[in-house]
């Protein structure tokens, strides 16, 4: 810091260095105090009054204050009223105004994030209504829904400005994404926000062709994110018929309207990848392997039958062959056991006939002398009967002339000449006819 | 009543066939049913995946509307 000129002196014998600009200072204080850290505090409210661009009260508690304020348009989204006594936590840090020669400094705590502490903040609120939701079974109806993966096309519900719509663009993307996407801009964090949001989601429902809707939003004091937590929105979203993926705030925060959605994500890339379960590339890639190995399959399949088919049909030429060798082995064998049994025949035939021989040799002398005895037994019978010896005895055998017997005398007249065989000779005999009784 | 034919439906029959197919027990005329249907079906899922790969349109919800009004698009 520069000293003054000259012109003014400082004070004599003063160890102190200056003087100095009071402006100059005041900017150097103003430096030095945005230097602290930005911390939370906790402490009552006194003193609030709202100027047109600011609002300002002091923050106390047993031990000491703070003059704090705010920007009147932060303060207002925060759709909160302050009195003296109310408990709060502000966020923030130390801010000087130097003043000038028109306006008087002051000292502050700038506040950027404000809420209520105690049985009035908006935790609590948003705890009974979120109680009394869940009660009315209002967070089952959107999760059973069924939701595409692969829609072709999506509604956003998002700020027009917000880093929230780069972040769903970037997100599809990944996926490999390129359908319809639909935007519905809208304000998503001051008190009009609830009915726009949900005027809007009503309309992308309606659109038929809307297969999911995203409603994103980037992080925000509880007090930015309130116009998701508004119950007639958190109605209108439980009772679509399309699903509704939410990203709203950080994700330690926890507005309404994730507890009703179909999916809540952390971040608006998490749910347009929610959206979007399939990244497209990698189905593609997967659809043409699977095309390939159903033609494999299906070729396989053929091309094993076909084998198969062609060995059966193989397969009787092949059994013909091999029976008929083993038919010609089997008749080899037949014919060289028929000549084995052939000359083992002969062989035994030929015993059988010289046994034969012998034995019909032995057969032949024995029959010999029964046959002499047979002959003698009828050369003794025959003998018997011979009339030969009944001449013998003095009987006579009468005969004609050529030796034939005669039994009667009829006979012998009627042959004439006889003869008389005696035992000693034969007599020829004339028969004398005229005599007629013979004689 | 058939199911709606979806993309989701589409995919999982066709992992379905080919896990059929894969254990080596369907006969052949089952076999060549099942890959008659599973090309069926991967053409349809191809179909489905070519619907989402013509680019990123961007419209807004008014756009939308508008052109749903004046008949320009299916609702």
């Amino acid at each position: 810091m520069q000293p003054v000129t000259a012109v003014t002196q400082g004070i004599a014998d003063s160890e102190l260095p200056g003087p100095y600009p009071v402006g100059s200072y005041a900017a150097q204080l103003k430096r030095r105090l945005q230097e602290f850290a930005r911390v939370q505090l906790v402490g009552e409210v006194w003193g609030f009054r709202a100027a047109r661009a600011r609002v300002y009260f002091e923050l106390r508690d047993a031990r000491g204050a703070l003059p704090c304020s705010m920007w009147r348009t932060e303060f207002d989204e925060l759709q909160v009223a302050l009195a003296d006594g109310m408990r709060v936590v502000v966020g923030g840090g130390c801010d000087y105004y130097p003043g000038s020669a028109a306006s008087s400094p002051s000292f502050s705590f700038a506040v950027s994030e404000l809420r209520l502490a105690g049985e009035g903040d908006l935790l609590a609120q948003l705890e009974r209504l979120r109680r009394r939701l869940h009660g009315e079974g209002l967070f089952e109806p959107q999760k059973m829904l069924a939701r595409a993966r692969l829609p072709k096309t999506i509604g956003v519900v998002t700020g027009e400005q917000g880093k929230a719509r780069d972040d769903v663009l970037a997100g599809l993307r990944r996926r490999g994404w390129g359908g319809r996407l639909v935007w519905a801009f809208v304000p998503v964090q001051d008190r009009h926000a609830s009915p726009l949001i949900a005027a809007a989601l009503r309309e992308l429902a309606a659109i038929g062709e809307v297969e999911v809707v995203i409603v994103a939003r980037g992080g925000g004091s509880l007090a930015d994110l309130f116009a998701f937590c508004d119950e007639t929105l958190c109605r209108t979203v439980a009772l679509l018929r399309v699903p509704v993926i939410s990203s709203v705030g950080h994700h330690t925060d926890r507005t309404l309207i994730d507890d009703v959605a179909a999916v809540s994500c952390s971040t608006p890339t998490h749910a347009a990848e929610a959206a979007v379960p399939v990244d497209c590339r990698a189905a593609r890639a997967g659809l043409t392997v699977a095309a390939r190995r159903l033609r494999d399959h299906g070729r396989r399949a053929v091309l094993s039958r076909a084998r198969a088919l062609g060995h059966l049909s193989r397969a009787p030429a092949e059994h013909v062959t091999r029976h008929r060798k083993a038919l010609h082995q089997r008749l080899r064998e037949l014919r060289a056991s028929a000549r084995r049994q052939i000359e083992r025949g002969e062989a035994l035939e030929g015993v059988h006939l010289l046994v034969l021989e012998r034995s019909a040799a032995r057969m032949q002398g024995s029959g010999r002398v029964q046959r002499g005895r047979e002959l003698e037994r009828l050369a003794l019978a025959l003998a018997a009967h011979d009339p030969q010896r009944t001449i013998a005895r003095g009987y006579a055998l009468v005969s004609d002339r050529d030796g034939a017997p005669l039994g009667s005398a009829a006979a012998a007249r009627d042959a004439g000449d006889l003869a008389l065989r005696f035992h000693d000779g034969v007599v020829a005999v004339k028969v004398d006819v005229q005599d007629g009784r013979g004689g | 009543m058939t199911q709606e034919r979806t993309y989701e439906s589409a995919v999982g029959r066709v992992e379905e066939i080919i896990r059929r197919l894969d254990s080596g027990d369907a006969g052949l005329r089952e076999t060549l049913d099942l890959v008659r249907e599973g090309r069926e079906l991967v053409e349809y899922c191809a179909g489905e995946l070519e619907a989402v790969n013509k680019g990123l349109e961007e419209l807004r919800l008014e756009e939308l509307v508008a052109r749903l009004e004046a008949g320009e698009l299916k609702a």
